[in-house]
């Protein structure tokens, strides 16, 4: 009996979906299928947490002067 | 009654068809506040205008009006909304506004009047970023303070800044600059005819002086002078007539700010009479009066100004010192000093007396010539302090090239030559860890500091002021007796906080170059800054992100694709005729980045011979166009010659680093070429870590002006022959080598020769600026040691050092020459 499970693809670098892989290694709930070097299929309810660890992953190399000012 | 003239002011205003400026300061004394006041309700009920006249905006308070109305908009900035400011009605022509709440500055450079503008305000402000079209600065306590110790008057500094805004000056600044002007620089420390006085323009204040419990005590009672009943000397002004700063044509002097005002506003037929008003006031002006301090309280007393808030200023009346002998030194009449060199070394003899103060300009405009021709102004004994032997040397052949002091009086004290003079004055060139050294010195060195603290000097030249400790400066200064003092340095910043120690060890700063103006007259090179990205490769990236983050450091530098960017560039700029610098600060990365690729590489453990068989190639060889350098580079080694740089690895976030990276190619020989541009790369590896340190380094060059180009990807680079590491298999081997490496090896290159197991032993202290112990401590299982784990010695890529062979002597000094 054949499974469907319902994802959606993400096209991306490589490095980012390196970065999808080590998030989905905590939980192992997000990534269903890994397609090749740019290609994944994750769960779509996991999306916007997805999104949320990648922006918050990738700001901690972006570096703002104002937060310093502040600081 | 009060009515009436607020109409007729306002009629013969308005009469004029166009707003004239000029009339300012007349207005100003003619019209009271009461007046002004009047007039403005005039305004208001009369005309319902917002054509407003300045004057009187000066007179009434600009804080928020109580009836001020917010408008809709209003809430979204806050605190910050200063619409209340209302624009003056020719503010298109006027190029700044302040804001007032922490003394920012906003510039329109592109503004006729900017470059007056800017003359002023980098004596007045601390200049924060400078690009092309709007420039940043801000008024600080000490910038305030350096603008006094040039000569300028409070009231100078807010008319000027009053006449340049666009709105008028909120009461906020008003304030502030009034406060920080008040105390600072109206007490001077003179040294004339080897007697300290403290000297004063306002006899008020000296009479609160010798008030002072502490102060009052350490006067010493002249009895030679006359003194008038209030017990002080009055002397007349020091005036800077006469004075011709060495190299320059015409006398130095103090007006060049005044002139700025009056060029800024354009000719003002009202500026004569301000000039008649001042000779009247000439009497009281001109005067300066003075009490004698004996020599050995000086310190107890400048402590004590400190403390009451009135710091004094020290200047150095080099002309009438006659105890310490003159030194026969003066530049060569070759000798051609830029403008701007000129005027930074106007703002340090403003007054025909050497003021203590930091010179700022970039590296390669110069700074070596600005510190001789001081000397050579002073003319009295002179100590140079700079940061490693080798730049010890470059002052000391730099002297005898630009002026004529005879060599014997020009002693060098290194760990290898103490040598001293002979004469009664002289030049002595050091490093800063030499003097400031405390414990283990040789017989010899200490006889040599023992001659360097036990005399008087007129001058000390202190290079690069902003890598030195504070600690460590503070006993330069206090062991070695120097009447002025000059800073100088390329980058007034530091990622801790220190720069504000400055200001009190040595002086405010006095000068500070624009870069891109300096880059646009042809007096530093051009350079095209670029960042390169690199994507990490999707092997790399997961080793990347498992492991910890001093590893994570190796596994960006040595990430293939930057590899092959680099290959590409050196590739593509060898092919140019450029000359390239490859700096990496970590060794390993180093190595097999310059083994790989068959250059030639120096870094800390690199012993002197073979650096100098190098650089000296690398300047004459045809061959050898690209060397690779670690941090060893950044500072000390001057070569004109090289035209592009490429950065693979750096020292964090550091921003000094990469702007004395940049300033090795400032100085391209090439510079002057039409359309010549040297290149800056860096060399990033995308969604790393290094990405933030890239843009955080940055910083200091983008507020000089500089734009940093992206690049995502280099054309070709695919298509380049030979290309490293193309192949998956090949990624995997390097990706298995630096997995394999020591955590330490990821670290950068602390020491001189850290960091070197196998050539520790043979490894020179060449650079005696550091510090570093003879012995290195490494950890290694026993098995290690004993050479039991599995170990192979192969060649895989030979090093291109040795190959490189010294030319005889002979051809060496024919060749050589010629080229030069």
């Amino acid at each position: 009996m054949p499974r469907a499970i319902k994802g959606a693809l993400v096209k991306c670098d490589p490095s980012i979906r390196a970065l999808i892989l080590k998030i989905d290694a905590e939980s192992h709930d997000i990534v269903i299928e890994e397609l090749d070097d740019t290609h994944l299929v994750v769960d779509q309810n996991r999306i916007p947490f997805v999104k949320a660890e990648l922006a918050r992953i990738l700001a901690q190399n972006s570096y703002n002067p104002l937060d310093e000012d502040e600081a | 009654m009060s009515r009436r003239p607020a109409v007729n002011y306002l009629e013969d205003e308005f009469s004029s068809d166009s707003y004239s400026e000029e009339e300012f300061p007349k207005r100003r004394k003619k019209v009271n506040k009461k007046k002004a006041q009047s007039a403005m309700d005039e305004i208001k009920k009369q005309n319902k205008d917002t054509k407003f006249e300045e004057d009187e905006l000066i007179e009434i308070p600009l804080d928020r009006p109580s009836d001020f109305i917010p408008d809709s908009v209003s809430k979204v900035f806050g605190s910050s909304d200063f619409s209340y400011l209302k624009l003056k009605p020719d503010h298109a022509s006027r190029p700044i506004w302040i804001s007032p709440n922490d003394g920012r500055i906003i510039l329109e450079s592109f503004s006729p009047l900017s470059e007056q503008a800017q003359d002023f305000l980098v004596t007045i402000a601390e200049p924060i970023s400078r690009p092309s079209f709007i420039h940043e600065y801000r008024i600080t306590a000490y910038s305030l303070y350096a603008a006094v110790s040039v000569g300028l008057e409070t009231d100078d500094i807010i008319s000027v800044l009053n006449r340049l805004s666009k709105v008028p000056v909120a009461p906020s600044i008003v304030n502030f600059i009034r406060s920080a002007t008040i105390s600072y620089g109206k007490v001077k420390l003179v040294l004339k005819n080897n007697r300290y006085h403290v000297e004063s323009s306002q006899a008020d204040i000296l009479q609160m002086l010798l008030k002072d419990e502490v102060i009052g005590q350490l006067r010493v009672k002249s009895d030679t002078l006359t003194t008038t009943s209030d017990g002080l000397v009055r002397t007349n002004k020091p005036k800077s007539d006469g004075l011709v700063i060495a190299g320059t044509a015409a006398p130095a002097s103090d007006n060049s700010i005044t002139n700025t005002f009056n060029t800024a506003i354009g000719s003002d037929p009202f500026e004569d009479k301000v000039e008649e008003d001042d000779e009247d006031e000439d009497d009281d002006i001109d005067k300066v009066h003075s009490f004698e301090i004996a020599s050995e309280s000086v310190e107890i007393v400048k402590k004590r100004c400190q403390e009451i808030d009135y710091p004094v200023l020290e200047e150095y009346d080099f002309r009438n010192d006659q105890r310490n002998p003159d030194l026969d030194i003066d530049l060569k009449p070759s000798t051609q000093i830029r403008p701007y060199q000129e005027k930074s070394l106007s703002k340090m003899f403003g007054n025909g007396r050497a003021r203590s103060g930091i010179i700022v300009l970039p590296c390669g405009a110069g700074k070596t010539l600005v510190g001789i021709t001081a000397a050579c102004t002073i003319k009295k004994s002179v100590i140079v302090l700079c940061t490693s032997s080798v730049s010890v040397m470059q002052w000391r052949q730099q002297f005898l090239q630009w002026c004529t002091i005879q060599p014997e009086n020009v002693a060098v004290f290194t760990s290898e030559n103490k040598e001293m003079f002979t004469g009664d004055a002289g030049l002595v060139v050091s490093t800063y860890s030499m003097v400031a050294n405390t414990r283990n010195r040789s017989h010899d060195s200490q006889k040599v500091m023992d001659f360097l603290t036990s005399r008087e000097w007129g001058f000390i030249i202190l290079d690069e002021v902003h890598v030195v400790p504070a600690a460590m400066f503070r006993r330069v200064v206090t062991t070695i007796a120097a009447h002025a003092k000059l800073g100088l340095t390329a980058t007034l910043v530091r990622e801790d906080d220190k720069i504000g120690d400055l200001n009190f060890l040595i002086g405010p700063k006095l000068y500070e170059a624009n870069w891109m103006d300096l880059a646009q007259k042809g007096h530093i090179a051009n350079v095209q800054c670029a960042e390169v990205w690199c994507p990490m490769t999707s092997e790399f990236y997961q080793e990347y992100l498992r492991e910890t983050s001093r590893k994570r450091m190796l596994l960006y530098i040595m990430n293939p694709t930057k590899f092959q960017a680099c290959q590409f560039l050196i590739h593509y700029h060898e092919q140019r005729g450029d000359k390239i610098i490859v700096f990496s600060d970590n060794v390993y990365a180093l190595q097999e980045y310059a083994l790989k690729l068959g250059k030639p590489f120096i870094y800390g453990s690199t012993p002197q011979q073979e650096r100098m068989n190098i650089l000296q190639n690398f300047q004459y060889n045809d061959q050898v166009n690209t060397i690779f350098l670690s941090k060893v580079g950044d500072t000390s080694i001057d070569l004109p010659e090289a035209t592009c740089l490429i950065q693979i690895s750096s020292h964090y976030g550091s921003r000094r680093q990469e702007a004395q990276r940049l300033g090795r190619i400032l100085r391209a020989k090439r510079r002057n070429d039409e359309g010549f541009n040297a290149f800056f790369y860096s060399l990033v590896s995308k969604d790393t870590q290094e990405m933030y340190y890239s843009t955080k380094r940055q910083a200091f060059l983008v507020d000089q002006g500089y734009a940093f180009k992206v690049i995502t990807h280099l054309h070709g680079m695919e298509s380049l022959p030979n290309l490293a590491y193309s192949s998956a298999r090949e990624r995997r081997e390097l990706l298995q080598d630096v997995l394999l490496k020591n955590e330490d090896a990821a670290g950068i290159e602390a020491g001189e020769d850290s960091e070197n197991m196998i050539g520790g032993g043979v490894s020179k202290r060449v650079r005696s600026g550091g510090q570093s112990s003879s012995a290195t401590r490494t950890t290694g299982s026993l098995a290690g040691l004993a050479g039991g784990e599995d170990m192979a010695y192969v060649e895989y890529s030979r090093n291109k050092n040795k190959e490189l062979k010294e030319h005889h002597p002979l051809i060496q000094k024919m060749y050589y020459k010629k080229k030069r």
